[in-house]
């Protein structure tokens, strides 16, 4: 377990990727939108898309936690599963952060009722309509998936190649593309826009912690087998 | 051989990667602090066998103890090694300290101030990125970290690459002075034979993965002879013995001969006017290789 | 200093037993250790013990307990029988191969050796 937790520290040593930008981006998103709100005119609610920047980034640390991160801590002569766990903590702790700070903001967007600009950035309803523990578990949730997402593909990558990473990702696109089409066919999308509000962001990040499990679980029986 | 002193027991190891044999059917033992060196050409499959005897990379067949347990996934047994590989990846925009920060974490023994003795002596820049060092530079990083953990095994694949002579002999003189304080079991993979024959205790030679040699370096200083002289008084000598090596200018012939050349042989030679000089260790073993590939080739053509 | 194609533990035991014979390390003096060996020479210190262990059973050199290797006594009267002995072997030998290459009777060579040596004795007595 204190192998484990070195992991850890192991992780964070070097904070800027884990913490700093992180939040850098989320500031700077945040920054941007502001002054694009308060460039709009009028007083109608403005909503963007930005606070979901650093979640994408999140993508990337989780690549990069394999390709880089899991040699060296070969060299380092620890063992597939502590570095796996210790990873999964790491970016659970700073998903946390990252949700800490979201919700915090939000809580401060409801204040200010908008910044004095009518303009939300932490705070989006849909997410929001369970409360700020909802909003919390709802962004913990997206958060640790776009790392695992990250960290599941570069380990499939790592073990069967490119070629194999590209079938199943097209294979997965494939599959979606079915599934639209199949709900069109069925002419459901009033269904399927119905069954998501009432589902909720929490129930959609239920749902989310169901993929995250399952891609882990993936990604942990590939890494077993994973060569640095 | 086994003793109680053996601390890394190789069965019948095989790695198989599609139509090639890695490693075939290698055996050997290794006891615990002594220097080894683990020798070959390039490609002969070092790196793969201590990639194994690590478990960064994983057998096709055979066995394998360390410490008596098999290393896979086996933190009590991973953590009195360290493997520090010739092109080592590290974390993105990660300094030096960074990564001793870190084996500092995972190595029970590290030594810090040793640690930072070896980054003076090596030169290594302190605010520089490890992605952005030289190619010397990248391989001190290894070395120090290899030196500093002073964990139980230590293996060393030819980390010193890109290191010039100068750094190189720094790694010889820092690995042997830190073996006599505080011994420990070294494996020290290499192609440049005659700059650590001196270090090393065994020597395992290893040629399209197979062991073609397993023996005391000692032993093996002596096992060959170069004869020159006279074409014909060097071939009647060379009946009856194994040549390794053959040479001619005109009338003028070289052999390498294997076997220790007794009292007796040293007086047939003088009387037939024959020099005799010395095999170096490198020559000894590039010979051998050479010779097996050429048995090997000779095996393949008869086949057909 | 370093010989190619001979075990270096022996060339290490020779050193030892040269500087017995020359006169440099005088019986009953203190041997260089084990280690101080190795890192003279640059090489693995178990190397240079198996040296010292094979002028231990020689008789050359004797431990004692927390202190170090000394030169036991007689030791150079001993190493000097011992070198005559293999000196006929080892030059004498060789020198009467070269004479007969060059031609030279034996009692040329005789003749060529005693002139020589007694040179040699000469120059070292001015």
């Amino acid at each position: 377990m204190n192998r484990t937790l070195n992991v850890i520290r192991m992780q964070l040593i070097n904070r800027q990727t884990y913490i700093w930008i992180p939040l850098i981006i989320l500031a700077g998103s945040f920054v941007l939108s502001l002054l694009v709100y308060s460039m709009i005119p009028g007083d109608v609610p403005k909503y963007g898309g930005g606070s979901q920047a650093p979640l994408w980034y999140f993508l990337a640390v989780g690549v990069q936690a394999l390709t880089l991160t899991f040699p060296f801590s070969q060299a380092m002569s620890v063992t597939r599963r502590e570095f796996y766990l210790g990873t999964l903590l790491t970016a659970g702790v700073t998903s946390l952060v990252l949700t800490v700070v979201i919700v915090a903001g939000g809580l401060v967007e409801l204040a200010t009722n908008g910044w004095g600009v009518n303009g939300w950035f932490f705070y989006l309803p849909w997410i929001w309509e369970s409360g700020p523990l909802g909003a919390a578990f709802f962004y913990l949730v997206i958060a640790m998936l776009f790392f695992i997402s990250g960290f599941w593909s570069a380990t499939i990558y790592k073990r069967f190649g490119a070629t194999w990473l590209t079938v199943v990702l097209i294979g997965l696109g494939a599959i979606l593309v079915g599934i639209a089409w199949l709900i069109g066919r069925l002419d459901a999308w009033a269904e399927v826009w119905t069954g998501l509000v009432t589902l909720g962001s929490v129930g959609f990040a239920v749902w989310g912690v169901v993929v995250a499990v399952v891609l882990g679980a993936i990604a942990y029986l590939t890494l077993r087998r994973t060569i640095p | 051989m086994t003793t109680s002193d053996t601390v890394i027991e190789v069965a019948g190891l095989t790695k198989r990667y599609r139509e090639t044999l890695a490693v075939d059917d290698v055996s050997f033992a290794i006891e615990k602090d002594k220097i080894y060196g683990l020798l070959g050409r390039n490609g002969a499959g070092k790196t793969t066998v201590m990639s194994i005897l690590t478990a960064q990379n994983f057998e096709t067949s055979g066995e394998l103890r360390v410490f008596g347990e098999h290393p896979y996934e086996n933190a009590r047994v991973l953590r009195r090694m360290c493997f520090v590989r010739e092109s080592q990846k590290y974390p993105d925009d990660a300094l030096p300290k960074h990564a001793f920060a870190t084996a500092r974490l995972f190595f029970p023994r590290w030594d810090q101030e040793f640690a930072e003795r070896l980054i003076d002596d090596f030169q290594l820049p302190s605010n520089k990125r490890i992605k952005k060092l030289s190619r010397g530079q990248l391989s001190a990083v290894g070395v120090i970290i290899g030196l500093a953990a002073r964990a139980e095994i230590t293996f060393f694949d030819e980390p010193y690459l890109g290191l010039d002579a100068v750094a190189r002999q720094i790694f010889y003189d820092r690995l042997l002075e830190d073996y006599t304080a505080h011994p420990r079991t070294v494996i020290l993979s290499s192609h440049l034979i005659d700059e650590v024959s001196n270090l090393i205790e065994h020597v395992i030679v290893l040629d399209r993965g197979r062991v073609i040699m397993d023996d005391e370096t000692d032993a093996v200083r002596d096992r060959a002879a170069n004869i020159v002289g006279d074409t014909a008084a060097v071939e009647a000598f060379a009946v009856g013995r194994e040549v390794i090596h053959r040479e001619s200018l005109g009338r003028v012939s070289a052999v390498t001969v294997l076997g220790t050349l007794t009292d007796a042989d040293h007086r047939e030679l003088a009387l037939a006017g024959l020099d005799v000089g010395p095999v170096s260790l490198q020559q000894l073993i590039v010979r051998t290789t050479q010779h097996a590939a050429a048995d090997a080739a000779t095996d393949e053509g008869a086949l057909r | 200093m370093i010989e190619e194609g001979r075990a270096l533990f022996l060339q290490i035991a020779e050193s030892v037993e040269d500087s017995i014979v020359e006169g440099s390390l005088l019986e009953e003096g203190q041997a260089p250790s084990t280690n101080e060996l190795a890192a003279f020479y640059r090489i693995n210190p178990a190397t240079a013990a198996k040296g010292v262990a094979m002028l231990v059973e020689k008789g050359v050199l004797y431990k004692r307990r927390g202190i170090g290797m000394f030169v036991a006594p007689g030791a150079r009267d001993r190493l000097l029988a011992e070198r005559r002995a293999a000196f006929a072997t080892r030059f004498v030998g060789p020198l009467i191969a070269e004479a007969s290459k060059l031609g030279l009777t034996p009692d040329e060579l005789a003749t060529l050796v005693r002139d020589r040596a007694a040179a040699s004795i000469e120059g070292k007595t001015e």
